[in-house]
């Protein structure tokens, strides 16, 4: 079980908050008296992870790579790597 | 085959500086998906998140060669791509109207906040239906909100680097974080309340 310091910087951390910023301050006076706030924390991380696990940014469509190459005027060495390679 | 050695972002910078074209190339691949992303997070669009990653990296083509070192080299590249992807949006009407952003209100956290989420199972969820209803509720929020939540929280950048991009104060990069993370809860819960989602 957490106790009040724990969860009151775990709350602090994932509302994006410093330890001494009004929100926290007012999260800190009303902690004790607060069952419901670790649940609250939970889902917050719970939504932040879930645009984490949906935001795929590895793929980038080939068109627009060689379009970006070709403004930039310049050659794109990954390709060339592959085709040494071959 | 020749092989080229492995080098660290501040020698390929240097070298990019001198006109170096593979150093230049390197620092594109390095960089090249992240920057797209973050502007199709930003803009919603994938022509103006091309647009973004184009200009982005013609602006950086053009003036590396006055980069100085003073923060690293992707912040100074998120900033310029960040820079663009604002004026786009300034420039077009928004497809959703922005909500307005209140703090969490901590009375009321205290006396609703009970019901347990259990892991989302993606499985039992149509993903890319729920992914679009995901992205929609990213795009309502206000622009300010939205740009601190993709640098910090999907790009895991962070308070600092998000703050020198947008050249506000660490505080307020915190403050808006907060807003936008509570904001994205709440209305998951709505959707979560509605559709059953997990």
């Amino acid at each position: 079980m957490k106790n009040s310091s724990d969860l009151y910087k775990q709350i602090c951390e994932y509302l994006g908050c410093d330890l001494n910023s009004e929100p926290c301050k007012q999260i800190q006076d009303y902690i004790a008296e607060c069952p419901n706030c670790e649940v609250y924390v939970d889902k917050v991380r719970k939504t932040v992870n879930l645009y984490k696990t949906i935001d795929n940014c590895d793929d980038i469509p080939e068109d627009v790579c060689n379009k970006l190459f070709i403004s930039l005027n310049i050659d794109d060495i990954s390709k060339s790597d592959n085709d040494s390679a071959r | 085959m020749e092989t080229r050695p492995q080098l660290t972002e501040e020698e390929l910078v240097e070298r990019a500086q001198k006109g170096d074209h593979q150093a230049l190339s390197q620092l594109v691949i390095n960089y090249r998906s992240r920057i797209y992303h973050l502007g199709l997070r930003l803009t919603g669009s994938e022509q103006d998140a091309e647009d973004i990653l184009q200009e982005a990296f013609l602006i950086m083509v053009k003036k590396i060669h006055q980069f100085q070192g003073n923060s690293s080299f992707y912040t100074w590249l998120y900033r310029i791509a960040v820079n663009i992807g604002l004026r786009k949006l300034k420039s077009k009407p928004h497809k959703y109207q922005h909500v307005s952003i209140d703090d969490p209100d901590i009375e009321y956290i205290s006396s609703v906040e009970t019901a347990e989420w259990p892991t989302f199972d993606f499985n039992q969820i149509n993903q890319k239906q729920f992914r679009k209803k995901l992205d929609q509720l990213v795009e309502k929020l206000p622009d300010i909100y939205r740009t601190v939540f993709i640098l910090r929280d999907l790009h895991e950048l962070s308070t600092e680097d998000t703050s020198n991009i947008l050249q506000i104060t660490p505080s307020n990069t915190k403050i808006r974080l907060m807003r936008a993370r509570n904001f994205l809860k709440e209305e998951l819960e709505k959707l979560v309340d509605k559709e059953g989602l997990i």
